[in-house]
C-alpha cells in the first residue's frame, strides 16, 4: 500500500519532468523556427463548413499562407476533389488583387485520366460566387502546366509561391504523392510567402499540410466533404462524417461572422506545424 | 525547248546580281592614279602574278594571273601594290551591309572554280517587292550604280549588274551581258539566258573547256541536248546549273546576318566537362552581357548560348524570355535550370572531351522603359512590379518545363467544344490590349464540364434508348448505371468551314456529324458529359450500324 503511493508519486514527478522537458523543447523549436505569418484567413464558401470554422477554429477560417490538401475519396472522385479545390481557389483569388493569376498544374497521369481544364467553364465556375463582376477570370489570368513530372510539379509550385502576381496555385496529381519533406518544404514556403497552395491528390501520404479535406461525390450533384486533418487550434473536432454540400445551389456565406473574428498577428504556439 | 521556269514566274522573285570586275584593285588602300594602269600582285602558282587590275590596266592589255615580268614588259609604267585578299573580302561584306538600303536580303555569291584560281567578287540581292520604293527596277539599278561610282572615299567602283527572276540568270547576265546594266522582264529569263555562252551557267572551268571542244558556244546549244545525255557526259552539276538559270530548279540565297550587338564569349585553355563549372562560367558571361545591355538601355528577349566542344561539335541552347530583361542573376538562373535538366535527363549534356568555347548572344532585344533593379524573389520588390515578377516566373517555368507545357488558353470562335479553346505558350500570348481576352461567360459555359478529355473516348453503351441518354454504359472498364440525364444539347458540324477554306472537314471524319450531348449522373454521384456521334435517321446510314457514344468530359 505504502509502496503503491510511492510509485504514484514518482509517476507524477516523472510526468511533471516530461512536461517540463516538452515545454523546453517547444520553446527551442520556436526560437529556431522563423516567425512566419499565415496571411489572411478566408472561408470556404460553404455555409455549414464556414459556420464550423468560425465557431470552433482559431482565427475562424483557412489561412491563405498554407498548404491545403484536397484528397479524393476514390480514384473516381478526383473530379469532385478538383472541383472543391477550385472553389477554394476562387475564395483565395477573391481575397487578393483582381488581376492575380491562377496557376494550375497537373502531372502527366492526371492529364491522361482527367483531361485538361476547359477554360470558359472554369472561368464561369470560379465566378459563380463572385458578385463583383460577371467575368470571373480572363484568359490571361489562367496559367496551366500541361503535364509535368511530380518533381517538376512540386518545383513549379515552390516557384509560384515566390511570385506576388500568382494569387493561388493548384497542383493536381492523381497517382504520385509528395513525400513529407516536399510537403514540409512547400508548407514553409507558403507560410513565408503568405500565399495559398492547394494540392489535389488522388492518394495521400504523410504530409505537413495545414488542412486535408477528403471529397467524395454524392448523388444529386453534391459532395461529401470531410476535414481529415487540421493543424490549427480548435476546441471541437470537425464532424467525423463531414458535411454534405451542394455546390450548384447558392450558398449564403457567413461573411459577417468571419469579419467578426479578426485575425491577430500573434500566432499561438499551440499545434503549430513543426 | 524549255520555257520560263515555274518557280520564278509563280513566286515573282527578283534577284540582282552585282559583279565588281575590278573590286580588289579599286578598294585597295594604295594611293594611285585611277587613269593609270594599276595592279595588285601576289605570289600565286609559284610566281608573282597580277591578282587584281583596275580598268586602265585592263585597257592597256594586262590580264589577271599574268606574271609580273610579263606585265612590266608590256606596260613599263604599271603601278603595283601587294594584294590583301582578306581586306578585300571584309570590305565586300561591309559593302553588302551598306547595300541594305535597297533590300535586307543580301548574300555573297558562290563563284565557280576558275582556271586561274583567282577570287571573283560579286553580291546577290533579293529585291522582290523592293523596286517600287525606288521608282522601278531601272531607277533602282541606276541609283545603285551612281552611288557605287562615288562609294566611300575611293575612286569609285566599277559595277555590272543584272536583274532577273533567278539567281543563275542574274549571275550570268551580270557577267556576260553586252550592257553593264541589264534587266530581264519577269518570266523571260530563259530567252535571255539561252543567248549567253555556257560559262554564264557558273560551270567549272573543266566543263567550260569541254563545251568549247564540243563546239557548244551558247547555253541554247547546251540546252538542246536531252538532260540524261548531259548528265552522262558532264555529271549532275551542269544540268542543275542550267535548270537553276532557267528558273526550273530552286535555289536559296543565304543572306549576311548582321553581327550580334550584345555578345559575351569565353575561350578556355582546357576543355571543361563539369556542369557546375559550366554554370559558373555562364553566370560570368551573363554578368558581362547584362552590363552591355544595361549600358544600351536594352533588355534581352531571347538568349542563345553556343557551347563548342573540343571535337568541334556545337551545342546550342536557346532561352526565350517573357519580358525583356537585363538582370544577370535572372539570366544565369534560367541557364542553370536548363543545364540541371539536361544533366538529369537520360540523354544528358554530352560535353565529350570538354567544352572549349562558350558564346552568349542576346539574339533579340527590346528597350527597357522602366529602370529595372532586380527581379529578385523578395516580396517587397515583387509587390512593386508584379508584371515583371510574373515574367520572371514564366521564364523559370519555361526554361525548365518547356514552352509547350506552360500555356494559357486562347478562345476561338467555334461551336465544336474542343475547338473553342486552344492552349498557347505564355511567351506567345499577345501583349496587353492586343486582344480582348475577357473570358465570355455564355449561358452554356456553366453547362460545360470543368475538365475536358484530351480526345473524346469511345464508351460501350449497354442499355440504349433510342433518342435518349443510355441507361448503362462502360467507360475505362467500369460499369456506370445512369440515374439522371439532362439533354440532349445538339451541336451540329460547322458546315461553313469547307466554304471559307478553313480546315476542311472530310465527309465521314470525326467532326462531320451532329452530336447530341447529355449531362448524366451515375449511382455514385459522378457526373459526365457524353455524346452520341450522328443522328439516327439521317447520318447513320444503315440501321444495323449502332451509333457510337463518346465520353468527352467530367463534371466536378
Amino acid at each position: 500500500m505504502h509502496k503503491a503511493t510511492q510509485n504514484q508519486a514518482s509517476d507524477a514527478t516523472r510526468q511533471h519532468k516530461m512536461q517540463h522537458k516538452l515545454k523546453r523543447l517547444q520553446k527551442l523549436v520556436a526560437q529556431h523556427e522563423p516567425v512566419l505569418q499565415r496571411g489572411a484567413y478566408i472561408g470556404t464558401g460553404f455555409g455549414e463548413i464556414d459556420a464550423y470554422l468560425a465557431a470552433h477554429v482559431e482565427h475562424g477560417g483557412l489561412p491563405s499562407g498554407g498548404v491545403h490538401e484536397i484528397a479524393a475519396a476514390s480514384a473516381a472522385d478526383m473530379p469532385a476533389a478538383l472541383g472543391f479545390a477550385h472553389r477554394l481557389a476562387a475564395q483565395f483569388l477573391q481575397n487578393g488583387d483582381a488581376d492575380n493569376v491562377l496557376l494550375y498544374g497537373q502531372t502527366h497521369a492526371t492529364v491522361r485520366d482527367g483531361g485538361q481544364p476547359y477554360a470558359p467553364a472554369l472561368a464561369a465556375y470560379l465566378a459563380a460566387h463572385d458578385d463583383k463582376s460577371a467575368h470571373g477570370l480572363s484568359a490571361r489570368q489562367l496559367v496551366y502546366l500541361d503535364g509535368v513530372t511530380m518533381p517538376d510539379l512540386l518545383w513549379a509550385g515552390e516557384q509560384a509561391l515566390t511570385c506576388a502576381a500568382v494569387g493561388c496555385t493548384v497542383l493536381a496529381s492523381s497517382e504520385a504523392v509528395p513525400d513529407f519533406t516536399h510537403s514540409r518544404r512547400l508548407s514553409l514556403a507558403a507560410r513565408a510567402a503568405e500565399r495559398p497552395l492547394l494540392l489535389a491528390l488522388g492518394r495521400t501520404g504523410a504530409s505537413a499540410a495545414t488542412t486535408r479535406w477528403r471529397i467524395a461525390a454524392m448523388p444529386g450533384q453534391g459532395w461529401q466533404v470531410q476535414l481529415e486533418k487540421l493543424r490549427l487550434a480548435y476546441d471541437t473536432p470537425p464532424p467525423v462524417n463531414g458535411w454534405t454540400v451542394y455546390p450548384q445551389r447558392v450558398q449564403v456565406s457567413p461573411k459577417a461572422s468571419l469579419e467578426a473574428a479578426q485575425p491577430s498577428n500573434l500566432v499561438p504556439l499551440l499545434r503549430r506545424a513543426v | 525547248m524549255p520555257t520560263s521556269g515555274l518557280t520564278s514566274s509563280l513566286t515573282g522573285r527578283r534577284i540582282i546580281a552585282l559583279w565588281f570586275p575590278h573590286w580588289a584593285a579599286e578598294i585597295s588602300r594604295a594611293d594611285y592614279d585611277a587613269a593609270q594602269p594599276f595592279a595588285l600582285i601576289d605570289m600565286h602558282k609559284n610566281a608573282q602574278r597580277l591578282v587584281g587590275l583596275n580598268a586602265a590596266a585592263g585597257k592597256a592589255g594586262l590580264y589577271p594571273a599574268m606574271t609580273l615580268p610579263d606585265a612590266r614588259a608590256l606596260v613599263p609604267d604599271v603601278q603595283t601594290a601587294m594584294a590583301a585578299p582578306q581586306d578585300a573580302a571584309a570590305r565586300l561584306k561591309k559593302c553588302a551591309y551598306w547595300l541594305q538600303r535597297y533590300t535586307p536580303w543580301i548574300g555573297a555569291d558562290t563563284p565557280p572554280q576558275t582556271a586561274d584560281g583567282l577570287t571573283d567578287y560579286g553580291l546577290l540581292l533579293d529585291v522582290s517587292g523592293c523596286a517600287h520604293l525606288f521608282g522601278g527596277e531601272r531607277a533602282l539599278l541606276e541609283d545603285m550604280a551612281a552611288r557605287l561610282a562615288a562609294y566611300r572615299d575611293t575612286r569609285g567602283i566599277t559595277m555590272r549588274a543584272a536583274i532577273a527572276g533567278s539567281i543563275g540568270a542574274a549571275w550570268g547576265l551580270a557577267r556576260f551581258s553586252p550592257t553593264a546594266l541589264s534587266i530581264v522582264p519577269q518570266g523571260q529569263d530563259a530567252e535571255a539566258v539561252l543567248r549567253l555562252p555556257p560559262a554564264a551557267l557558273r560551270l567549272k572551268h573543266t566543263h567550260i573547256d569541254l563545251c568549247q571542244r564540243l563546239g557548244l558556244d551558247t547555253v541554247a546549244a547546251l540546252a538542246r541536248f536531252p538532260r540524261a545525255d548531259l548528265t552522262r557526259r558532264f555529271g549532275p552539276e551542269p544540268v542543275l546549273r542550267l535548270e537553276q538559270a532557267l528558273g526550273q530548279a530552286g535555289e536559296s540565297l543565304n543572306p549576311y546576318l548582321p553581327p550580334p550587338r550584345f555578345l559575351a564569349r569565353k575561350n578556355l585553355p582546357q576543355g571543361v566537362t563539369q556542369t557546375e563549372a559550366l554554370a559558373q562560367l555562364i553566370a560570368e558571361m551573363c554578368d558581362a552581357l547584362a552590363a552591355q545591355l544595361q549600358a544600351a538601355g536594352q533588355g534581352a528577349q531571347r538568349l542563345d548560348l553556343t557551347l563548342t566542344r573540343s571535337d568541334n561539335v556545337m551545342l546550342a541552347l536557346a532561352v526565350p524570355l517573357a519580358h525583356p530583361t537585363a538582370d544577370a542573376g535572372h539570366m544565369a538562373r534560367l541557364f542553370e535550370e536548363r543545364l540541371t535538366r539536361l544533366s538529369n535527363g537520360a540523354g544528358g549534356l554530352d560535353t565529350g572531351y570538354g567544352i572549349e568555347q562558350l558564346q552568349l548572344v542576346a539574339a533579340r532585344t527590346a528597350a527597357i522603359t522602366a529602370p529595372q533593379t532586380d527581379i529578385s524573389l523578395s516580396r517587397r520588390l515583387c509587390k512593386s512590379a508584379p508584371i515583371a515578377a510574373l515574367g520572371g516566373l514564366y521564364d523559370r517555368l519555361v526554361s525548365r518545363l518547356g514552352a509547350q507545357v506552360v500555356v494559357q488558353p486562347v478562345l476561338h470562335a467555334s461551336y465544336i467544344p474542343e475547338r473553342a479553346v486552344r492552349f498557347v505558350s505564355v511567351l506567345q500570348t499577345p501583349a496587353d490590349g492586343a486582344q480582348d481576352d475577357a473570358m465570355p461567360t455564355p449561358i452554356e459555359a456553366t453547362t460545360r464540364p470543368l475538365f475536358m478529355l484530351c480526345a473524346p473516348e469511345p464508351i460501350e453503351v449497354i442499355a440504349e434508348i433510342p433518342e435518349g441518354a443510355p441507361h448503362r454504359f462502360r467507360w475505362r472498364r467500369v460499369l456506370h448505371e445512369v440515374t439522371s440525364a439532362y439533354g440532349p444539347e445538339r451541336i451540329g458540324p460547322e458546315w461553313w468551314r469547307r466554304f471559307v477554306g478553313e480546315s476542311p472537314i472530310e465527309s465521314g471524319g470525326h467532326n462531320s456529324r451532329t452530336r447530341d450531348y447529355y449531362r448524366i449522373e451515375d449511382t455514385q454521384g459522378h457526373r459526365f458529359w457524353i455524346y452520341r456521334d450522328g443522328l439516327y435517321d439521317r447520318e447513320i446510314d444503315t440501321p444495323q450500324q449502332a451509333p457510337r457514344w463518346f465520353m468527352h468530359g467530367v463534371f466536378p
